[in-house]
């Protein structure tokens, strides 16, 4: 009873500040949306990962980052809409991803949890430093024209392209909801997650389920790498903030919860975007995350000390 | 090794460091103080991760002992060698600031906040443009330390490393051993005989802060110039760990041996690929966990223990 009394506080409460800022200053939160649609998009594969195959993947952003720069690269040679690239960009990845997932991270599924963090970290940096080595640290960016379509609704003017983000996010959010309830994989890998010996007792191919699921996450971030190249210039470094706003997005939802990572990354989204509103804040909004980490961290072991 | 060995190689170890600024030069003298300082970070990082917890925050740690050095010296007037005992106090304080919060979380979850860190202190002295120096970084006026002498600078670095020694010596036989030690193994067990676990961490990760913070005040005096891409730089997170790690985990010789084999091998890299010599260290740490999680250290105990009960067999025999 308290607990739905509590949801449904944080509910009206997240309610009324959002009528709020839509009176007073729309294209925060129109683009706080847009940027938690993008979160949400990145950190869904991650909480996939951890739910599942319980590995926190530290070289999450930078597979991103990889993804993005094949794109560029395979797009300047052919000439071709990064948007067309997005399903082969996300099969490569997968693929990439797959085999990394056999070579490295499989051999310290059974290490202590130490060795699977400092394992990913390394994967991370050297990820970065190879496309440094490779292409510098300059930065890359598509010029495309689609992507600064504006719309006006009254005196108000905004970008419109981010709203793809937005749909990803539920396309992900949607898909694999029904994959992970629907389809005998999907049960299979939802088992594992929940109990792996169980799972491999009742004969399911536990390490085939952790690389299946692991090239699934991939090929989600694939999918985003190609898209966040529509948008934004990349260079090597530029995943890495995702890494930590994604692992952020998963802790404050909590593990295996798909719906939560939504909420969390408007939250994110909306807050960074209403400190951008504003000169004086601007350059704090990078820092949100990190406050909200912190928040989520105090209010949950408050609440542990009380029950 | 027994103890009559180690204490002669100990001895000799010592002799060559202080007879090393006599004959020489400034070059050597340089990577010398290069080696020492990522070894001092190396100690201290594995002596939190004693305890199971590791962070990812170096080099926040030295890039926020460093500004507070700098920033003592150009804005408070501090005299050199007060700034660095003071980047120490200030990285320990703030340490103990956040660690009350990020200590509550374990492994994973410390990992990342701390890994979140340095990107965050970034932030705060990119945005603190008129008492920082912002993006550009900042330059103490009155020039370096010593007036920039190798020697002096020499020692002042081996004085860094020789506090990280001796409080991971200090680590070792004292009660922190076992708290740190019963706090990796397990927890549960650790907190039903009566160790604070809270306590032991908090007070752990303050004391390694403090002396990470203190090698960030020595590694700005000695150059006299912080920017935020210089005193955050990635180096500091990664080249410690990887030392630590290659030579082996949970000891204090572990990180001296890793920190002679690759800070020598860091300097040589730097010159060869000046953009991009991280990936090696990268490749390093996969291999390493990969195949020798406890190092060249884990390698040789394993060995010796082979010989004796190979030795054992053949006495039977």
């Amino acid at each position: 009873m308290a607990v739905k009394r509590q949801k449904a506080i944080t509910w009206a409460l997240g309610l009324a500040a959002s009528v709020a800022i839509l009176l007073w200053k729309p294209t925060v939160l129109i683009y706080g949306l847009q940027t938690a649609g993008l979160y949400a998009a990145i950190a869904i594969p991650m909480g996939l990962v951890l739910g599942i195959v319980h590995i926190v993947n530290l070289a999450h952003g930078e597979f991103m980052m990889l993804a993005s720069y094949a794109t560029y690269f395979a797009c300047k040679a052919l000439g071709m809409d990064p948007l067309f690239a997005i399903i082969p960009t996300a099969l490569v990845t997968a693929a990439f991803g797959w085999i990394i997932f056999q070579i490295t991270i499989r051999r310290a599924l059974k290490a202590p949890e130490l060795n699977q963090l400092i394992l990913t970290f390394g994967l991370a940096i050297a990820f970065t430093q190879v496309i440094n080595l490779m292409f510098t640290s300059q930065t890359y960016k598509m010029p495309l024209d689609y992507v600064s379509a504006s719309m006006d609704i009254g005196d108000l003017t905004f970008g419109t392209w981010s709203f793809v983000f937005i749909a990803m996010a539920m396309l992900f959010s949607f898909g694999l909801q029904f994959f992970l309830t629907k389809t005998t994989t999907g049960k299979a890998a939802l088992a594992v997650g929940q109990n792996p010996r169980g799972a491999a007792i009742v004969g399911i191919d536990v390490y085939k389920i952790y690389g299946l699921v692991f090239a699934l996450a991939l090929a989600l971030v694939g999918a985003m790498g190609a898209l966040f190249l529509t948008k934004s210039a990349i260079f090597p470094q530029v995943g890495s903030p995702f890494t930590m706003k994604s692992f952020c997005l998963v802790a404050m939802a909590g593990v295996g919860n798909i719906p939560g990572i939504l909420s969390a990354s408007i939250l994110l989204g909306v807050a960074e975007n209403f400190l951008r509103a504003f000169r004086g804040t601007r350059g704090w909004a990078d820092i949100v995350f990190f406050v909200l980490i912190i928040v989520v961290i105090m209010s949950r072991s408050l609440k542990g000390r009380k029950s | 090794m027994n103890r009559s060995t180690s204490r002669i190689i100990t001895m000799a170890a010592i002799a060559i460091m202080m007879v090393l600024p006599a004959f020489a030069g400034d070059y050597p003298l340089q990577v010398a103080r290069n080696v020492m300082m990522y070894m001092a970070l190396a100690i201290t990082w594995d002596m939190l991760l004693r305890s199971g917890q590791i962070s990812f925050g170096l080099a926040g740690l030295v890039g926020l002992g460093s500004y507070a050095t700098i920033l003592a010296v150009v804005r408070g007037g501090m005299p050199d060698w007060l700034s660095i005992l003071f980047a120490g106090l200030f990285s320990g304080l703030v340490a103990f600031g956040i660690g009350f919060f990020i200590l509550r979380l374990r492994h994973t979850y410390f990992s990342i906040v701390t890994l979140a860190l340095g990107e965050i202190f970034r932030i705060i002295i990119h945005n603190l443009h008129d008492f920082t120096g912002g993006p550009e970084g900042i330059v103490i006026q009155q020039g370096v330390m010593f007036g920039g002498k190798s020697g002096p600078l020499y020692w002042l670095t081996l004085a860094g490393l020789g506090v990280a020694l001796a409080a991971s010596y200090w680590f070792e036989k004292s009660k922190f051993h076992f708290a740190l030690t019963a706090i990796r193994n397990n927890e549960v067990s650790a907190k039903t005989s009566g160790v604070n676990i809270f306590r032991w961490l908090l007070a752990t990760f303050v004391i390694t802060s403090a002396i990470q913070g203190m090698i960030g005040g020595i590694f700005v005096q000695s150059y006299g110039f912080a920017s935020p891409d210089s005193v955050f730089s990635a180096d500091f997170t990664l080249l410690p760990m990887a030392m630590a790690l290659l030579g082996g985990i949970h000891s204090t010789v572990g990180p001296i041996l890793g920190g002679i084999l690759l800070g020598l091998v860091s300097e040589w890299l730097k010159l060869q690929i000046p953009y991009g010599h991280l990936v090696v260290y990268g490749l390093m740490i996969i291999v390493v966990i990969l195949f020798m999680p406890s190092g060249l250290l884990g390698i040789a105990r394993k060995a010796g223990s082979r010989k004796s009960t190979d030795e054992n067999q053949r006495r039977a025999v």
